[in-house]
């Protein structure tokens, strides 16, 4: 059972962390876009919204990195788990608000024309992977992980 | 997972892992926002007001004329359509100084908007932006395909009749490549979010048929 959950660990780490690492690589070379998508989304200020699209890319790739070497899952998870809260609350103020927009979650992102937005894919996506992110800071314990002793450091003080 | 390991030095490959990635990723950052930010020496054609964000200006001069503002991006299928339908209408305000218009060339869809952009800016010094506009959305290739190189914007502007050797030198050294990021930052700053966008005296016009319907497109100028 125990090996079990090791490798379903592994598996969460790798499924995050590639899908951050794929959203932040596709987006890191067109930050106009990025910052596009971000506005589009009409949550905040414009100068911040621009701001956030173009560190919203490294970002994710850090993440994905750090998830996907097991260096430090717990916080690497809890941060993405944090982000995906902040996805699924953006796209649903979105589409409750009847905006016609692009997710922009894979690149791409701004207006759409009205009518063709799909908030429902990548609202479920999200919600899965924050499942994962949930799973692993709660459960950091993986294979081929960097994090030698995620059982012993924070975990055994019962945190 | 048995043995308790001793803390301390079993991490220190993790957290020298974590040092680099964050490190490696705040080093990249940092540059990156620095240069997202408007470079008020870069230099800018003669037609472009930065006042009016960085976009080239024709009939700036006129009062008491609608303003028409376009945001386009060179590469963007739906700008073609758009220059297709509208083009010689805006034209025509220009020759017949009905109106102010203001190009903004945008480049969010790659290197090949910039050299597109880049290339424009040079042809307005060489009076010839509208020419080379038309042609550039006429014989727009598929995005990022490698169809635009400095080289074969050097030949578009030949074909609408630039031949100095000015025109040639601005494209091939992006002469305005600082100028193209500070007419994507003062975009970004007007919040548009799609490509084509068109503001008419200011005011955003809402994504529908006026932007591909003549008449419709006509009449909301007119309305102001």
């Amino acid at each position: 059972m125990r090996q079990v959950q090791l490798w379903f660990g592994l598996l969460a780490r790798l499924v995050l962390g590639g899908v951050l690492l794929l959203a932040g690589y596709l987006k890191f070379d067109e930050l106009d876009k990025s910052q596009m998508a971000v506005r589009a989304y009409e949550m905040l200020p414009v100068p911040l919204a621009n701001f956030i699209g173009i560190v919203l890319p490294f970002f994710e790739i850090g993440m994905g990195l750090l998830l996907i070497l097991g260096a430090g899952i717990r916080y690497s998870a809890a941060l993405s788990a944090l982000l995906m809260v902040v996805f699924v609350i953006g796209i649903s103020q979105a589409w409750a608000r009847g905006l016609s927009i692009d997710c922009g979650c894979f690149g791409g992102g701004g207006q759409v024309a009205p009518g063709t937005a799909n908030y429902l894919t990548p609202l479920l996506r999200d919600t899965g992977l924050l499942a994962l992110g949930i799973y692993l800071f709660r459960y950091p314990q993986s294979k081929f992980a960097l994090d030698k002793t995620p059982q012993s450091a924070a975990l055994e003080k019962g945190i | 997972m048995s043995t308790k390991p001793k803390p301390g030095k079993d991490n220190f490959t993790r957290n020298l892992v974590i040092g680099v990635v964050v490190g490696v990723i705040l080093i990249m950052l940092v540059p990156t926002l620095i240069s997202k930010q408007t470079d008020t020496s870069a230099k800018i054609p003669a037609s472009v007001s930065a006042e009016r964000g960085y976009g080239v200006v024709f009939n700036g001069e006129l009062t008491g004329v609608p303003v028409i503002d376009v945001y386009e991006d060179f590469q963007c299928p739906v700008c073609a359509q758009f220059e297709a339908a509208q083009g010689d209408y805006l034209e025509s305000l220009i020759a017949e100084k009905k109106a102010t218009v203001v190009f903004h060339t945008l480049s969010f869809i790659g290197t090949e908007s910039v050299l597109a952009a880049n290339a424009a800016a040079c042809s307005a010094d060489e009076d010839k932006f509208l020419a080379l506009h038309k042609m550039l959305y006429q014989t727009q290739p598929k995005e990022n395909s490698g169809a635009w190189t400095n080289e074969s914007l050097v030949a578009a502007g030949n074909s609408v009749g630039i031949t100095s050797d000015s025109y040639e030198k601005c494209v091939n050294t992006g002469q305005y490549a600082g100028w193209v990021n500070n007419v994507a930052a003062a975009a970004a700053q007007e919040d548009v979010n799609s490509t084509p966008t068109v503001f008419i005296n200011g005011k955003e016009l809402k994504r529908g048929n006026e932007y591909y319907d003549r008449a419709l497109f006509k009449a909301a100028v007119e309305r102001g």
